[in-house]
C-alpha cells in the first residue's frame, strides 16, 4: 500500500518535472528528450492505474514512435542556435500566464470541490463489484483494479470492436487521409521532395 | 515483488542476475563472432592470447576500461556521455520479460526464472525496445560530427521503419495463442503438434507443436526485422563503414564504445529470444511437456525440491541451446551476406515485409474464424 | 476539506489534479513558446494530460470505455503530429527558421 503511494509521487514529480522542462528548455531537442521522459511517466502512470495494455501503447506510439519523428526533424534542423524561443510581447506574455494560471486555480479547484461526488460514485461501483466477485482483498480499491484492469486486453478488444466500431473506422479514414495529406505537404514546393 | 524478506531479496538478486546475464554473454559472443567470422573466411582470428584465444577478451577489455576517456570539442557533453549509459537499458529491461525456463519450486516458494512477470509481455517488449531508437539519437546528435548524425538519422529511420514490420508480423501470432502472455504461449507449444480445426483434433507424432509450423511466414519475416531492429548486417547502414566511418559512434572510444557494443549484442539475445518463445517452443524440449520431465525428474532425484531443480536446469539448458543455435545465425549471416543500398532497405520494409505481415495477419484472422483451429 | 491523509492516501483526485496541472503545463507552452515544433510538442504534453484524467475514470469508475477513448486519443495525437511536423518540415524549407510569425505565409 505505501509503496502504491510513493510510487505515485515520484511519477507525478517525474511527469509535471519533464513537462515543465519541456517548455523551459531553450533547446528545442532538449525539450523533445523531456517530453520524451514525460510520456514513459504517463505510461508508468498507466501501470500504477492497473490499465498495462493501455501502457504499453502508450510507450510504441508516443515514445516510440511520435517522438522519435519530432527529435528526428530537430535534428535535421540543427537549431542550436535559436534564440527567441519565447514569445515577445511582455505585457501579452503577463496576461497569457495570468489566464493560464486562472484556468489551472478553476479546474483544479472544481476537482477538489467535486469530491464528494466522485467518492459517491465510487463507491458505488466499488459495491457493485464487490458484490460481482467475492475476491478476499485487503481494500475495496484492490477489488476494483481485478475486475477491471488486471488482463482486461480481450474486454478492451471487445468494446472496441463492437460499441465503438463505428470510431474504429472513422479513425481508418482519418489515418488515410493523414497519410496522403502529409506525403502531398512533404512532395510540395519547398518540401523534402519538390518538382522543380 | 515478494511476499516476506526472503523473497523480495531473491527477486532483487534474480534482477542484477538477469542484466548480469546479458553482459557476460557479450565477451563471449565476440570471441564467437571473431573465430566464427576467421572460420568463415578461412582466416585464424585471435589465436595468441591464451588457449584458442579465448584470453583476448581480457586483454581487451583492459585496454577499453584504461583507456584515455574523452570527448569531441564540438559535442554536447550531456547528450555525449548519457548516450552509451542510455543503450544498455532498453535491451536489458525486455530481456528481463523473457522466461527462461520453468518456475522453480522450493519450500513452499516459487521463483519464476524471469525478470519480471508480464500479462502483456509482448507490448512491454515492443514498447520498450522502441526506446533504444533515442541512444541512437542521441548519441548521433550529441558528437557534433556530421558522420555521427547521419548514421543516427539513418539508423532511427531505419529502427521506427522495421518496428512496424516486427509488430504486425507477430500479430498472427498472437491470434494463433490467443494471449500477450509469454509463459502462456510457451505452455501451448507444449509436446507433440496437437491441434484443433473443424472440431477434429489432428496430431502429429514427428512434428513438435511449435508455432514455426503455424505461422512460417510470421516468423521469417519477425527474424528478418529483428536483425534491422539490431542494426545487424545486412541491415547496418547506420555504421556503413564505407560511407560514414562507424556511423553514430564515429566519435566515441574505450569503454562508452564498448558500451554501444553490449546494447547491440543485447539487441540480438533479445530477438533471439523472442524468436525462441514465439516460433520455437520457449524453454520447452522438442515434442516432451514439462509435466513429463517433471515425473522423470522425480524418479531420477529423491524429494521435491531436488525434482523442480532437475526441471528448471534442463530447460534451462535447452532455451541457451536454442539462444546460442540463433546467436550463431545472426553471426553466420553478417558474415555471409553484403550490405543493401539505402533505398533497397526502405523499399523492403516498407513495401515487401509489411504488406506481406498484413497479408499474414488477414489469412490468420480468417483461418482461424473459418476453420476453428484452436491449438 | 482536504483531511490530512491527502499525502498518504492516493485516490481520483490525486490523478485528476495531475491529470489538470500537466495540461496546463502543456497549455502555457502552446500560449509563451514560439518555436513550431515544441508548440506541437506541448499539444501532445496536453493530449497526455487528457488521457490520464480518461484512464484514472476508468479504474475509478469501473468502465472500459475510457480506455477506448485513449486508443482515440493517441491516434488522433500521431495523426496531428505527422501533418503538423510534414508543415513544419515545409516551412523551414523556404525560410530556414521554424519561427510561429512564419505561418501568415501559409497561404497559397
Amino acid at each position: 500500500m505505501i509503496t502504491d503511494v510513493l510510487m505515485f509521487w515520484f511519477l507525478a514529480l517525474v511527469v509535471l518535472g519533464s513537462g515543465l522542462a519541456v517548455i523551459l528548455f531553450t533547446n528545442p531537442v532538449y525539450s523533445a528528450l523531456s517530453l520524451v521522459m514525460a510520456m514513459v511517466g504517463v505510461a508508468a502512470v498507466f501501470v500504477t492505474l492497473g490499465a498495462y495494455f493501455i501502457a504499453g501503447v502508450q510507450l510504441i506510439v508516443y515514445a516510440g514512435a511520435v517522438m522519435v519523428l519530432f527529435v528526428m526533424v530537430l535534428m535535421l534542423f540543427d537549431l542550436k542556435r535559436e534564440t527567441h524561443s519565447f514569445a515577445a510581447g511582455k505585457i501579452s506574455g503577463a496576461l497569457k500566464l495570468i489566464s493560464v494560471g486562472l484556468f489551472a486555480g478553476l479546474v483544479v479547484g472544481g476537482i477538489v470541490m467535486s469530491q464528494g461526488y466522485f467518492v459517491k460514485e465510487n463507491e458505488k461501483s466499488l459495491g457493485a463489484a464487490s458484490a460481482t466477485q467475492s475476491v478476499n482483498t485487503v481494500a475495496g480499491s484492490q477489488t476494483n483494479l481485478n475486475v477491471v484492469n488486471t488482463d482486461n486486453t480481450k474486454v478492451l478488444g471487445t468494446v472496441l470492436f463492437s460499441k465503438h466500431v463505428f470510431g474504429f473506422e472513422a479513425l481508418g479514414v482519418l489515418l488515410t487521409v493523414i497519410a496522403v495529406g502529409t506525403v502531398a505537404l512533404a512532395r510540395s514546393k519547398g518540401g523534402t521532395h519538390a518538382k522543380h | 515483488m515478494g511476499n516476506d524478506a526472503f523473497e523480495i531479496t531473491i527477486n532483487l538478486i534474480k534482477l542484477v542476475a538477469v542484466f548480469l546475464l546479458i553482459v557476460q554473454a557479450v565477451p563471449i559472443l565476440v570471441w564467437v563472432e571473431r573465430r566464427g567470422s576467421a572460420f568463415i573466411q578461412n582466416r585464424f582470428g585471435p589465436n595468441r592470447v591464451g588457449p584458442l584465444g579465448l584470453l583476448q577478451l581480457l586483454a581487451d577489455a583492459v585496454k577499453f576500461l584504461t583507456k584515455e576517456d574523452f570527448a569531441p570539442d564540438k559535442a554536447i557533453k550531456p547528450l555525449f556521455y548519457a548516450a552509451p549509459v542510455f543503450a544498455l537499458i532498453p535491451a536489458a529491461l525486455a530481456f528481463a520479460a523473457i522466461p527462461l525456463s520453468v518456475p522453480l519450486e522450493i519450500g513452499g516458494y516459487v521463483f519464476r526464472i524471469q525478470g519480471y512477470e508480464m500479462n502483456v509481455g509482448i507490448v512491454f517488449i515492443l514498447g520498450v525496445s522502441g526506446l533504444a531508437a533515442y541512444t541512437i539519437l542521441m548519441a548521433g546528435w550529441g558528437s557534433g560530427s556530421k558522420f555521427s548524425l547521419l548514421g543516427a538519422l539513418r539508423a532511427s529511420a531505419q529502427v521506427i521503419s522495421y518496428e512496424l514490420a516486427l509488430g504486425l508480423s507477430i500479430v498472427g501470432v498472437i491470434m494463433m495463442y490467443g494471449t500477450f502472455n509469454l509463459t502462456e504461449m510457451i505452455t501451448a507449444q507444449q509436446g507433440a503438434m496437437k491441434f484443433h480445426a473443424f472440431g477434429y483434433e489432428i496430431t502429429s507424432r514427428f512434428l513438435p507443436n511449435w508455432g514455426i509450423f503455424y505461422q512460417p511466414l510470421a516468423a521469417i519475416l519477425f527474424f528478418a526485422a529483428s536483425f534491422a531492429e539490431s542494426n545487424r548486417l545486412p541491415f547496418d547502414l547506420a555504421e556503413g563503414e564505407a560511407e560514414i566511418v562507424a556511423g553514430f559512434h564515429t566519435e566515441y572510444g574505450g569503454f562508452k564504445m564498448l558500451m554501444f557494443f553490449i546494447g547491440e549484442y543485447g539487441h540480438m539475445i533479445l530477438g533471439s529470444s523472442l524468436m525462441i518463445v514465439f516460433f520455437f517452443g520457449g524453454y520447452g524440449l522438442p515434442g516432451i511437456t514439462v509435466d513429463e520431465v517433471r515425473s522423470w525428474a522425480a524418479g531420477v532425484t529423491d524429494g521435491a525440491a531436488g525434482a523442480s531443480v532437475l526441471t528448471t536446469l534442463i530447460h534451462f539448458l535447452s532455451f541457451t541451446v536454442k539462444l546460442v543455435l540463433f546467436l550463431w545465425i545472426f553471426i553466420w549471416v553478417r558474415w555471409t551476406l553484403p550490405r543493401f543500398r539505402y533505398d533497397q532497405l526502405m523499399d523492403l520494409g516498407w513495401r515487401t515485409m509489411l504488406p506481406w505481415a498484413l497479408g499474414n495477419t488477414i489469412l490468420t484472422a480468417l483461418v482461424i474464424y473459418f476453420t476453428s483451429v484452436l491449438i | 476539506m482536504q483531511s490530512t491523509n491527502f499525502l498518504t492516501e492516493v485516490g481520483l483526485n490525486h490523478y485528476l489534479i495531475l491529470s489538470a496541472l500537466l495540461f496546463v503545463t502543456g497549455m502555457t507552452g502552446v500560449l509563451l513558446k514560439r518555436n513550431i515544433i515544441v508548440m506541437l510538442m506541448s499539444i501532445e504534453l496536453m493530449l497526455n494530460a487528457v488521457n490520464i484524467s480518461f484512464v484514472a475514470f476508468s479504474k475509478y469508475l469501473n468502465n472500459v470505455d475510457g480506455q477506448i477513448m485513449v486508443f482515440f486519443v493517441m491516434t488522433i495525437a500521431a495523426a496531428e503530429a505527422a501533418v503538423g511536423l510534414a508543415i513544419a518540415v515545409t516551412i523551414f524549407k523556404r525560410f530556414k527558421e521554424i519561427n510561429i510569425k512564419f505561418f501568415e505565409h501559409l497561404r497559397g
